[in-house]
């Protein structure tokens, strides 16, 4: 019987509809550990508050994948952005908004820390507006140096104007929960970042597997094919430039309100911040959503494993020479050979070191190798990219 | 201090008794209008069906008509558009103007001061103006066919200067818009700027009289020294870009790594030589830049070879996506690989000459007029000699070399240069390669003039992204103007803003703003060619 | 095969070594130590974008202090002597990082206590989740004012850490108000009235440059306060502005950090602002690390700086050896940041003997504040706490005093010679502390 049920198996991966629904077995798996993890009693809340930034970096480093991979829109700004969800909803629930002659007050009274994180979403959304209609139009560097350059501006902005953003104490967030207790706190936590997490993928996986989802790649492969077809591209690339604006204010509103962190510090915008972000994304697959998320989840897991090398040597011991044995800068190192990783990754597996699995599940592969087959007698369609090069 | 002013501020308009203590109607004014415009938006394109008319209309503008007066009007306006919409066109964009206005005088009411309400109104008129300027003047070139190159940029310049006399003075003479025009309105404009830091603060040096000639000149002074030194990194960059077409990410690091590499060269040379000879040398830092710049070099060249070769055979799709992202993860492990080697400690190497700072001294011209004293720190005089230097031998070798000129035919014409017997991998390798060393350079020349540690990359280079924006990407001569124009921004911006504190914390900031300002209105900036 | 072998060998080799270290574990020992041992959480910043020189000295000293501790075998309680260990977490300079490193240390690690921290913004971030979790704590380098006041103060919205009668945390760096009172004092001494301070804007530059420009200007001087962003390099448009003001200034006060301080002391002195004779330079700690600040500030000549901790010159043995194993490692002068983080770790394990127990948070709080202990840095011991009925309120006191070393040294030094040591500089206010018998010298004067 054992047999059989592997004879059934094989066939079912031979075939790529019987992988997907593996796929979806594996990934329903996964969804699965993650809602039952809180419930395991042996594992301590520092476990969950891993997992809860966690889920914050997926959130973010998916959305990157959905604007740079898919859209290929290079911004540097996504930090940014979550930091104007962030502190305009904290500035908002602290100081609330006065136009005294119009008759609307939104006193800090009147506004709910629900209110203030829908009204730093829509902050981050007009801001990514804005810039996404200066700089859309433009080829891609443009974007890329434009927004290096804006969160630098930003973070300044925040730390300069001490009087109201709290300088680089940072600033406190109203908490969006109130629990007393501290374990089911962390527990409701838990499941709301994990929450947003889901949601955020499917809205994006809406998106990418909606027509819009096809201009996009549409217009990453060949702009000016796309606007001869009559794509109208610079609306959509603001479009899904304004989106995933909104996705990471609305992540970054959430997550500091006491869920994730008490505070955010003009320091969390820093380029350093931002690198990783791209990094997480392009280890764990910029084409693809789950890819990137995992890649967060992964490569911060990888980050602090190398930091531990460092930390786990023999404190307070003596090697046999007499010397110390904590060699510091091996810390320092992680950073170095994780950028490695990244550059390797970007040369020699461009879509990500998770691709070669996540092409398995989606049978992806033997769906090509058949029409490959089929097509053979036509000579290679399938011929090498040519030179994209504008 | 700005804390009390603003509650100040809400006493007097009486914002106490306008508060509307029920959140539920708070909340209704706020939402009320996104509600509405949100209705519009879905409702009026499906209208199209049973619009009876012959032609029909677009649904983007559907789209925004239902936006704009949901928002505006709420019912009324999607009910108008619906009932008659061949008001749409003009409708939507006098909604739109009216709630632009709206919006702003709100601003205007909330940040303005009851004292000095006409200095805002300085403030705020200008860019409004030029708004306004800069929507309907390139439309006017349009409609009459003539060329409109200049025009956007002249029109947001004088909406900003003269206010609505430009609309007169540009409609009336339509094609004529010389670079005269643009000079003579942008010292307008910048006459402006200086009047209203005068009328925010009197006491700024820059505008407190008999010492602001020497004040102004003592800016431009250090902002032309300084932005000489910008310039050789933005040449860098720019080369790189007008041969291979893509923007360098790692040029921050190259600057930062040829810095260390400069010093560390220096210390064992002079260990070497001190040793040698029996007594104590040490080395010029002079001659670490030669030295930064070839290691540099090679290490560029290397990784062309290795990363971005493939890029342009054709091994790669989407190549400018690639590009971004690979020389940024190079920028990223040559940081941390000097951060983990060189430590987080700052360094600094001896200086190039013994003269602390070279002073013009003071000099009665009238009874009541002085010049003077005029200071310039030593090693930056030098620092700027050598960036003027090294970017002359760079456009020596650009203008009248075998090589320099294939690399010139390259940028222009890559299957023509090929066809000519240059072979354009090699001019790829050779621009790159070029560019790093010279970013090395430039943070060889540095390092005897500020403390160095891993991270000082990420300030410059950003700086650097201005300038070749500002310059055009891809011109060398750009590159020059620009570096020079941005230290003369940074320096009068630090040292002419009323409030010295935001003056100071903002420095960078100015350099951004005209980053911002180039790419709204003249993307290709000063000398480059046109952008996509 | 043949490569395969070689790699194989190679294997052996890596992990002989790799088991080198811990072959020596228990060969050292004279002293018998009991199974359990004290597990210390380090939170110091050791990866950008927190100040990682600062960390790497503050672990260095951690790592320094278990030694000597347990060379000393250990932390004796009852008749069980319990090996000492140090748990390094690297906080990034992160508030949000730093909360998370504290509950592993508190979930995972399960440490006794916790000392270190660097940076205000993670103290005060992490204080609210230490002391519910009842984690005896002993900062030794956050100096925001709040990090002690809270103690007795409601903060952001929160009830002060001692409601439930017991704070665990203290604080042996200087409160900043603390260092701004002795420079102020000199300053004012020193006849100044026309003073400029440029300040980073940042958790430690801010407050501290409030606090200086209130005190100034309550004495009556005129102050002009220049905020600078940190990492900026070329201040040379700001310096000419200063230099470009009608009146002199009297003094310059640099309230900036890292290598940012450096780079604006140099430009100050190439510009020949300060020091000069008529305008007195005051930069701050970071020049007592006198190679650095040779290195990088190679004008900066008879500029005085504030110094916390015990003078160069009364350096008890305990601070001579540490300097000198300091330099040995760093080739500089040891902060105080590290002596502190040195002490710190002591008052720890003396308040666990004291209080006879390693896992009692509040008894051994309770212990802590009743220290009394002669280390590197000077004699410890808290004013303000449970043991002491009378709040700083009731005494006239300021706030920040709670659980607050009350004696931090702060001293005002120059240098008066190109390349001299912070060793030798002169210690010129307070006068009881004067070295070279002479308070500040203009240039050119020698002592």
């Amino acid at each position: 019987m054992i047999v059989g049920l592997f004879t059934r198996f094989e066939r079912a991966i031979d075939d790529g509809i019987g992988r997907r629904k593996l796929g979806y077995a594996v990934l329903g798996l996964v969804i699965v550990f993650f809602l039952w993890f809180p419930n395991d009693t042996s594992q301590s809340n520092y476990a969950k508050t891993v997992f809860i930034s966690g889920f914050f970096y997926a959130i973010m480093s998916s959305s990157w994948a959905l604007l740079a991979g898919i859209a290929g829109q290079f911004s540097f700004g996504h930090m940014a952005f979550m930091g104007i969800g962030a502190y305009v909803a904290g500035l908002i629930a602290r100081d609330g908004l006065m136009f005294a002659s119009l008759g609307i007050a939104i006193t800090p009274d009147s506004i709910s820390s629900v209110g203030a994180i829908v009204i730093g979403t829509v902050a981050a959304g007009l801001v990514g507006l804005v810039i996404g209609w200066l700089l859309l139009r433009l080829r891609a560097a443009y974007l890329a140096l434009f927004t290096i350059a804006f969160s630098e501006l930003f973070r300044i902005a925040m730390l300069t104007e001490y009087d109201y953003t709290g300088g680089s104490n940072g600033l406190s967030l109203r908490p969006l929960l109130q629990v007393a207790d501290v374990d089911t706190a962390r527990q409701i936590e838990y499941y709301l970042m994990f929450g947003l997490l889901i949601a955020c993928l499917l809205v994006m996986y809406r998106v990418v597997h909606s027509p819009i989802g096809i201009f996009l790649r549409a217009m990453r492969e060949d702009e000016d094919a796309a606007s001869a077809l009559g794509v109208n591209v610079v609306r959509y690339k603001i479009l899904v430039f304004v989106f995933t604006s909104m996705i990471v204010g609305l992540a970054g509103a959430i997550f500091y309100s006491d869920v994730g962190s008490e505070r955010i510090i003009p320091e969390q915008l820093e380029v350093l911040q931002m690198s990783l972000i791209i990094a997480y994304a392009v280890i764990g697959g910029m084409e693809s959503l789950i890819g990137a998320a995992a890649g967060a989840f992964i490569s911060r897991y990888l980050l602090e494993a190398m930091r531990e090398v460092v930390i786990t040597l023999p404190f307070g011991l003596t090697m046999a020479d007499g010397s110390d044995a904590f060699v510091w800068e091996t810390g320092a190192w992680r950073f170095a050979l994780f950028g490695l990783v990244m550059v390797f990754t970007l040369r020699y597996m461009r879509n990500g070191l998770l691709y070669p699995i996540i092409n398995w599940f989606s049978g992806r592969d033997l769906i090509m190798k058949e029409t490959v087959a089929k097509r053979k007698p036509d000579g290679d369609d399938l011929a090498l990219a040519e030179d994209r090069d504008e | 201090m700005a804390g009390s002013d603003a509650s100040q501020l809400t006493r007097t308009h009486g914002s106490e008794d306008m508060v509307i203590e029920d959140s539920l109607s708070v909340w209704w004014l706020l939402l009320a209008g996104p509600l509405w415009a949100a209705i519009g938006l879905y409702a009026l394109p499906r209208s199209q069906g049973k619009i009876k008319r012959d032609e029909r209309i677009d649904v983007s503008r559907l789209q925004i008509a239902g936006l704009i007066g949901g928002f505006a009007l709420g019912p009324l306006g999607i009910g108008l558009f619906f009932l008659l919409p061949d008001l749409i066109r003009r409708a939507t964009l006098i909604l739109g103007i009216l709630i632009a206005v709206f919006i702003s005088s709100q601003v205007l009411v909330r940040v303005s001061d009851p004292n000095v309400p006409s200095v805002i109104w300085l403030v705020l008129a200008g860019p409004l103006w030029a708004a306004l300027g800069s929507y309907f003047i390139p439309r006017h070139y349009h409609d009459v066919d003539a060329d409109d190159i200049n025009a956007l940029t002249a029109a947001a310049l004088g909406g900003f200067t003269i206010g609505p006399l430009i609309f007169g003075l540009m409609w009336k003479h339509t094609p004529k818009i010389s670079r005269d025009w643009m000079i003579a309105l942008g010292s307008l404009g910048a006459w402006q700027i200086y009047t209203l830091f005068a009328i925010q603060n009197p006491s700024n040096p820059c505008v407190q009289t008999p010492f602001q000639v020497t004040y102004l000149a003592q800016q431009t002074a250090n902002g032309v020294v300084i932005g000489c030194i910008y310039s050789l990194m933005a040449v860098g960059l720019t080369l790189i870009y007008s041969v291979q077409g893509i923007v360098s990410f790692a040029h921050g690091q190259l600057y930062m790594v040829g810095g260390y590499f400069s010093f560390y060269f220096l210390i064992h040379a002079g260990n070497i030589l001190s040793e040698l000879t029996g007594t104590e040398i040490t080395v010029n830092p002079i001659w670490g830049i030669p030295v930064a710049g070839f290691i540099v070099f090679l290490m560029g060249a290397a990784f062309e070879r290795s990363f971005l070769k493939p890029m342009h055979d054709g091994l790669i799709e989407r190549a400018s996506e690639y590009a971004i992202l690979i020389t940024f993860g190079f920028g990223f492990v040559i940081e941390y690989t000097t951060l983990a080697i060189a430590g987080p400690f700052p360094q600094r190497a001896n200086r190039f000459i013994e003269i602390r700072r070279f002073t013009f001294p003071r000099t009665q011209i009238t009874e009541d007029f002085s010049f003077g004293p005029l200071n310039i720190i030593g090693d930056r005089a030098f620092a700027m000699v050598v960036g003027i230097v090294l970017i002359f031998a760079l456009l020596y070798f650009l203008q009248r070399t075998w090589t320099g000129r294939g690399l010139r035919a390259t940028s222009q014409d890559k299957q023509a240069a090929a066809v000519t017997g240059i072979n354009p991998t090699n001019m790829n390798t050779l621009a790159f390669a070029l560019g790093s060393m010279l970013a090395a350079m430039s943070g060889a020349a540095l390092i005897p003039i500020f403390a160095w540690v891993p991270w000082v990359g990420a300030e410059m280079v950003g700086r650097s992204y201005v300038i070749v924006v500002l310059g055009g990407l891809g011109s060398v001569p750009g590159a020059l103007f620009g570096g020079i124009i941005v230290g003369i921004v940074e320096a009068l911006g630090a040292g002419c803003h009323p409030d010295p504190s935001r003056g100071a914390a903002y420095k960078e900031a100015f350099a951004l703003l005209i980053f911002a300002l180039v790419l709204l209105l003249k993307p290709t900036g000063l000398f480059g060619r046109e952008p996509n | 095969m043949k490569g395969k072998s070689t790699l194989a060998s190679l294997v052996v080799l890596l992990a002989l070594v790799a088991l080198l270290p811990f072959s020596v574990i228990h060969a050292d020992g004279h002293c018998e130590f009991a199974d359990e041992a004290i597990k210390i959480g380090g939170l110091v910043p050791l990866s950008a974008p927190g100040s990682v020189a600062g960390g790497v000295a503050m672990s260095w000293a951690f790592n320094r202090a278990v030694d000597d501790i347990n060379a000393d075998c250990g932390v004796q309680i009852g008749d069980q002597n319990h090996r000492l260990q140090i748990v390094i977490g690297d906080s990034e300079g992160s508030p949000e990082r730093g909360q998370a490193v504290v509950e592993r240390f508190i979930l995972e690690d399960e440490v006794h206590a916790v000392s270190g921290v660097y940076h205000s913004a993670v103290g005060l971030a992490t204080m609210g989740i230490l002391d519910a979790n009842g984690i005896p704590t002993v900062f030794s380098e956050p100096w925001n004012d709040n990090v002690s006041a809270n103690g007795i103060m409601e903060y952001d919205g929160r009830p002060p850490r001692n409601a439930d009668g017991v704070d665990h945390i203290f604080r042996i760096s200087p409160a900043s108000s603390m260092v701004g009172g002795v420079v102020v004092d000199w300053l004012l001494a020193e006849g100044v009235d026309n003073v400029v301070i440029i300040a980073e804007n940042t958790d430690y530059g801010q407050p501290a440059a409030a606090d200086e420009k209130a005190r100034f200007e309550a004495a009556g001087a005129t102050v002009t306060q220049i905020n600078v962003e940190l990492g900026t390099e070329d201040f040379v448009p700001i310096l000419s502005r200063i230099q470009a003001s009608a009146t002199v200034p009297d003094v310059v006060r640099i309230l900036v950090t890292g290598e940012t301080s450096y780079n604006l002391t140099q430009q100050m002195a190439e510009l020949g602002i300060a020091p000069t004779v008529d305008t007195i330079c005051v930069t701050n700690q970071f020049a007592f690390q006198s190679e650095q600040y040779w290195e990088n500030v190679p004008d900066g000549n008879y500029c005085t700086f504030n110094r916390v901790g015990i003078i160069p010159s009364l350096f008890s043995d305990i601070a001579v050896g540490l300097n000198e194993d300091y330099f040995e490692e760093f080739e500089d002068i040891i902060p105080s940041f590290a002596m502190a983080s040195y002490d710190a770790l002591h008052i720890l394990a003396d308040g666990m003997e004291r209080a006879g127990t390693i896992s009692d948070g509040a008894a051994i709080a309770a212990a802590i504040e009743t220290t009394d202990l002669e280390l590197s840095q000077g004699r410890y011991y808290f004013n303000y706490g449970n043991h002491n009925d009378s709040m700083p309120a009731d005494d006239g006191m300021p706030n920040y005093l709670w659980h607050q070393w009350p004696d931090p040294v702060v001293t005002m030094m120059q240098y008066f010679e190109q390349g001299q040591s912070s060793l030798d500089a002169a210690v010129i206010f307070p006068e009881v502390y004067q070295t070279h018998g002479t308070g500040y010298m203009a240039p050119g004067e020698m002592p």
